[in-house]
């Protein structure tokens, strides 16, 4: 069974071997590398050193600390549940149905990009029912539009990576109705262009802040800079943390996405991009 | 084209020896229409198909054939006309409760899903317990020469070991008919060989009454026990896979199925035609013009070496027990014709010969301008 063995252990990790580069190239790497590198840590070096280590164990008791991560958490949670439950089903239809509305849905869903954020909620305030203002939930609704872009991208890459009118008629044709098709193949199927979107989503909740200050709700980055004014070091510390929680989660999302796909042959998860690697040949 | 019923028809499953399951069901293709637009997808399409019997639908692309079989998989609807299966309109039976397995022409097993699980999909739909279940898959897996491969991933497995996969998954279901669209088009040649006759074998075993959909000659003949040639929405001709090479119905299945020749030709008073200085019989539908084509098969014409013939050879294929002769003849008329390859030594490029038509009415139709 040993062919059988190095099939199994080929199709888990699909050999992908470099050639190993000139000096001079391997060199340029090394330098490109650090550049960046320093780019990036140096003002994370910086504001470490400003706030001192003392400062981390303060933040967690600063007023307003707690109500504001929570307001931040609940909102990204509320914002990801509500944008995945419009955004995946109207794209499954697009997709199955409507193929040809395709380009018209993706011109829509980069609105949200081009529209400045003072011009959206000014807008929203202007229009929002009265039971909603002042409320959390305004807030995720106005989220809701701002991920639209990166969660339809997410999902919509997904769906171009699978045959999914062949797929959906496949489960159809075995029994299974709409519920159980979505449930069990098309939702499994997009699992990490799910994730990919909740990152985004996630991401893009946690560091909002133009929307959330004007309209007055005390969120996470708001906080943040109300305390900088009092207390810079200590809202260095938290700037700091919350990086260091959002790359956390990233780091989750991506293993687990990668996981799965080294399970079904998906390619690597990225944010923007789900490639499907193509199956063999005969 | 037949248009009997379910009764007398399941005679024909006497010739393909005992269905092992059930009695198979009969299913009736009655006027079937379909419009796209302005495109007649189908155009009164009538089928009878007896329990366990293959019928293949050939015909080039656009003619139908596809849209015929999603019909009856429940996933388009005909504007006119019914689906009956076992004598009951399945026509407003959604296509999850039609008890049809289905194998399509692209892979469609699901990614997520290790063969075994791609399997036992349906059972699961139906409420059988895992035990079962995997008991059934692996069964079927077995049956298909995939036992081996039960717990891998389709992206681990060939193009030709996921159609088996997705062959097993689609009879796991026990189907009361069995689909087929196209699903050897997107395998390598020796492939798809092996699997034509592994589905035929199967299909005769468990007695499923069949529906396949095929642009390859080939296949259809090889495989159905009888073959729907289908041109423009309409069915030309079903009949068994001898009788359409033989004797084809209509000049569009004569040409579609196997080799043929076109000889110009001149209609006679009382249905005779003169081509190549004889003048024999017509057969089927007169044609209003004079000038036509006469239709023989590359063994049908005869061939002889003569000084100052009426054609000259020009190529000579070694086909094993038949070499086939390319003549062309005056006015720039070129034909083919089997000899026997021992008598084929003579005909070398370059010779002089005399090609004449057989003495057998033959198929005219209406002269091709080229």
């Amino acid at each position: 069974m040993a062919t059988l063995a190095e099939r199994a252990s080929e199709g888990i990790a699909p050999p992908r071997r470099r050639k190993a580069a000139p000096l001079g190239v391997s060199i340029w790497r090394w330098v490109v590398l650090l550049v960046t590198g320093a780019y990036f840590l140096i003002p994370l070096w910086a504001a470490l050193r400003f706030a001192g280590i003392g400062a981390f164990g303060s933040v967690v008791g600063e007023a307003g600390f707690t109500s504001s991560l929570a307001l931040s958490v609940r909102l990204a949670v509320i914002t990801t549940l509500l944008t995945i439950a419009l955004i995946l089903p109207t794209a499954v239809y697009v997709h199955l149905r409507l193929p040809k509305l395709r380009r018209l849905l993706e011109g829509i869903t980069i609105l949200p990009i081009v529209i400045p954020p003072v011009v959206l909620i000014v807008g929203v305030l202007a229009i929002a029912p009265g039971v909603l203002k002042g409320t959390s939930l305004l807030l995720a609704l106005v989220y809701v539009v701002l991920a639209m872009p990166f969660a339809y991208r997410a999902i919509d890459a997904g769906l171009r990576a699978l045959d999914l009118k062949t797929i959906v008629e496949a489960s159809n044709s075995l029994g299974a109705g709409w519920g159980s098709t979505l449930w069990r193949v098309i939702l499994p199927n997009l699992r990490t262009a799910l994730l990919s979107a909740t990152v985004l989503t996630v991401a893009l909740v946690l560091g909002e802040f133009t929307i959330a200050s004007l309209d007055l709700y005390q969120t996470f980055p708001v906080w943040i800079y109300v305390n900088s004014q009092t207390s810079g070091q200590v809202s260095v510390a938290a700037s700091l943390l919350a990086l260091f929680v959002t790359w956390v989660f990233l780091l989750v999302i991506t293993v687990l996405g990668s996981r799965q796909s080294r399970k079904t042959g998906g390619g690597e998860v990225t944010l923007f991009t789900v490639a499907r690697t193509e199956t063999r040949g005969n | 084209m037949t248009t009997n019923t379910a009764g007398n028809a399941a005679t024909t499953a006497d010739t393909i020896g005992q269905p092992e399951r059930g009695g198979g069901t009969s299913v009736l293709l009655c006027d079937l229409t379909r419009a796209f637009g302005a495109t007649r997808a189908l155009d009164g399409l009538s089928i009878d198909m007896a329990p366990g019997e293959l019928v293949a639908l050939l015909g080039p692309s656009g003619c139908g054939k596809t849209t015929a079989l999603r019909i009856v998989a429940g996933f388009e609807t005909a504007d006119t006309g019914s689906v009956l299966v076992d004598g009951k309109d399945i026509s407003s039976v959604p296509a999850a409760r039609r008890d049809m397995g289905m194998v399509f022409q692209s892979y469609s097993l699901f990614p997520n899903m290790s063969a075994l699980d791609n399997v036992g999909f349906g059972l699961r739909m139906r409420k059988i317990g895992a035990g079962e279940r995997r008991k059934q898959a692996g069964d079927l897996l077995d049956m298909v020469g995939l036992a081996p491969q039960a717990s891998q991933y389709p992206h681990q497995l060939s193009g030709g070991q996921q159609q088996r996969v997705a062959l097993a998954r689609a009879l796991a279901i026990e189907p009361r008919v069995l689909l087929l669209d196209e699903p050897l088009s997107a395998l390598d040649a020796k492939v798809r060989l092996q699997l034509r006759e592994q589905i035929r074998t199967l299909q005769q075993r468990l007695g499923t009454t069949t529906l396949f959909v095929t642009h390859d000659q080939e296949e259809a003949l090889s495989m159905a026990d009888r073959v729907g040639v289908m041109s423009n929405g309409r069915l030309e001709q079903i009949a068994a896979p001898d009788e359409l090479y033989t004797d084809p119905a209509t000049a569009f299945v004569a040409e579609f199925v196997g080799v043929m020749n076109r000889i110009p030709g001149e209609l006679q008073a009382g249905d005779q035609v003169t081509a190549l200085g004889s003048t024999i019989p017509v057969r089927g539908h007169r044609l209003g013009q004079s000038a036509v084509d006469v239709l023989v098969r590359p063994e049908g014409l005869r061939l002889e070496v003569v000084e100052n013939g009426n054609g000259i050879v020009t190529t000579r294929t070694f086909l094993g027990s038949v070499t086939r002769v390319g003549v062309q003849l005056s006015g720039d008329v070129a034909v083919q014709v089997d000899r026997p390859s021992a008598e084929a030594a003579a005909l070398a490029p370059g010779a002089s010969v005399a090609v004449s038509l057989p003495a057998q009415p033959v198929l005219v139709a209406a002269r091709r301008v080229s």
